[in-house]
């Protein structure tokens, strides 16, 4: 008689540890709000967030709601999934976004077909929260 | 006035191990075996080693080559941590030291078990580099250099008309020359079809778009020069080697321009270095970790361009007898993945005019490359002196 092997665990998400650096851009998150860096001596914004701003070398920064819409830069279709909790997902979207807000943020994108990918497609930047600290950002088609 | 370290170092010794899929030796006795191997076909006494630059993050540090290796006095212990171009970047700090007078002969090494070991998934959150990737992009599904890397070779398509079809002939030419070669992970035949027809990994990268995950070890000795000249094999010296860091460079997702590689730093500063200019390169070896990766760098180096990268590699050019063979051993993408330390093994071998089926005729002046850790490059220019 045999024996079934145990089932083996489910395979976690891979989260994001937020920083002292980070941290408020992962609250606004949870917000679902887009919070970016600006550095408070020039204006430029920055991202992902960092201690001193790479245009003035300012150390004092401030984090402000930015709208949400942006253009395709680049993307892929994963079909490999390197880390199995991605499996069921396969394949999927994934792009790089050139913000309105001025940075750029990379994310899966639902929704839209392979073939209507395009450079410059305009898309916009969803909430999803996946733990009760953790959301994450996906894009949709504006 | 030519460069202080222009042509003041050489590599006197190359040394591999065989390149496989599955073996039970760890990555350290890997990488000192090959090291053995180097310094045995440098003619020198692994005792006269008194400097190592080995490959980090993974592998042999100092306190490893002392204590097996019996080294009475290490002068310089150095890390170039830059991923795949870690290796030629390596031979610039130890040519640097040898120039210099700190040392005699820097040993570079690699061992890598990347086959049986750690594999390519797991690497990216255990490296500090990568923390910003770590944090912000695995999250979302993109952990894999095959993965990071896609985005660029996908605008590259949109941009220039880069097609499938180039990607292929890097692929189908570098399996080509692998089989001329007797110690490669992939020894079959590969076709344009087979390729086409290989599974999506990360659009638009294909499984032979990538390049191995292997086992093996590989090493090299960088000399002065003048010692150099001593020892038994023809001489082979650095005429010119430079490292650089592209913008934004742990996260290519904030890159001002994504195709934007630090080798396009370095170029120019090792032709300087070298006086020579891509015309006048016999045997390149460029860094393969990817397909497309491969011809983005022929633009950054000159050969070619910018956007001209697909067309330019087609029509035998790249191949063995064509204007600019590449990858005469078979690179990373069929013989084996030792972080481009073959690649530098190869040209050597090339140059001293013993690279078997593979050798280009009256090689006299070749180029290497390195790339890695999301865009960091590196490339020396290395000549037959002897």
């Amino acid at each position: 008689m045999s024996t079934a092997p145990a089932a083996a665990p489910a395979p976690e998400r891979p989260l994001p540890i937020p920083t002292r650096e980070s941290q408020p851009f992962w609250d606004g998150m949870r917000e679902s709000r887009f919070m970016v860096q600006h550095c408070v001596a020039c204006g430029k914004p920055r991202h992902y967030p960092r201690p001193v701003c790479p245009h003035c070398f300012s150390l004092e920064s401030t984090f402000r709601a930015m709208p949400t819409g942006g253009a395709i830069h680049a993307w892929t279709v994963c079909h490999h999934p390197f880390n199995f909790f991605f499996k069921a997902a396969a394949p999927y979207v994934v792009a790089l976004v050139d913000m309105d807000a001025g940075v750029r943020v990379n994310a899966p994108l639902r929704g839209v077909a392979e073939a209507d990918l395009k450079i410059g497609g305009r898309v916009r930047l969803g909430f999803e929260p996946v733990t009760k600290d953790i959301t994450l950002p996906f894009f949709v088609a504006e | 006035m030519a460069h202080a370290l222009r042509e003041k170092a050489a590599i006197s010794g190359i040394g591999e191990t065989a390149y496989t899929r599955g073996t039970t030796k760890s990555g350290l006795a890997l990488q000192l075996e090959a090291s053995l191997a180097a310094i045995a076909d440098a003619g020198l006494n692994p005792r006269d080693i008194d400097g190592v630059v080995p490959y980090f993050p993974g592998g042999g540090i100092a306190e490893d080559f002392i204590a097996n290796l019996g080294l009475p006095d290490l002068k310089l212990s150095a890390f170039v941590p830059m991923g795949g171009a870690t290796c030629v970047a390596a031979v610039q700090t130890a040519a640097m030291a040898v120039a210099t007078g700190v040392c005699k002969h820097v040993l570079i090494s690699v061992g890598r078990t990347g086959y049986s070991g750690a594999r390519v998934s797991t690497r990216l959150q255990q490296f500090p580099q990568f923390a910003l990737a770590a944090e912000f992009e695995a999250p979302i599904g993109m952990f894999a250099p095959a993965q990071l890397y896609a985005q660029g070779a996908r605008r590259h398509m949109e941009l220039y008309g880069t097609t499938p079809r180039h990607f292929a002939e890097v692929a189908v030419v570098t399996r080509q020359h692998a089989i001329l070669n007797g110690n490669v992970v992939m020894s079959k035949p590969l076709t344009v079809e087979e390729h086409h027809a290989s599974r999506m990994i990360a659009d638009p990268f294909r499984l032979f778009d990538c390049s191995l995950e292997s086992d093996g070890g590989a090493a090299v000795i960088v000399s002065a020069a003048d010692r150099a000249r001593d020892l038994e094999k023809p001489l082979v010296t650095v005429m010119g080697v430079a490292a650089g860091h592209p913008d934004s460079p742990a996260s290519i997702a904030q890159r001002p321009d994504i195709l934007e590689f630090g080798l396009a730093r370095a170029a120019p500063r090792a032709y300087a270095m070298a006086g020579v200019g891509p015309k006048d390169i016999d045997v390149a070896e460029i860094y393969d970790c990817f397909t497309f990766t491969v011809i983005k760098q022929l633009e950054l180096l000159g050969f070619c361009g910018k956007g001209e990268g697909g067309p330019f590699i087609m029509g035998g050019r790249i191949a063995l007898g064509g204007e600019l063979p590449i990858n005469t051993h078979g690179g990373l993408l069929s013989q084996g993945h030792v972080v481009g330390l073959n690649h530098i093994i190869e040209l050597t071998r090339q140059l001293r005019r013993d690279a078997g089926k593979a050798q280009v005729e009256d090689a006299e002046v070749g180029l290497v490359t390195g790339y890695g850790d999301m865009g960091d490059g590196s490339v020396a220019i290395l000549r037959r002196a002897a």
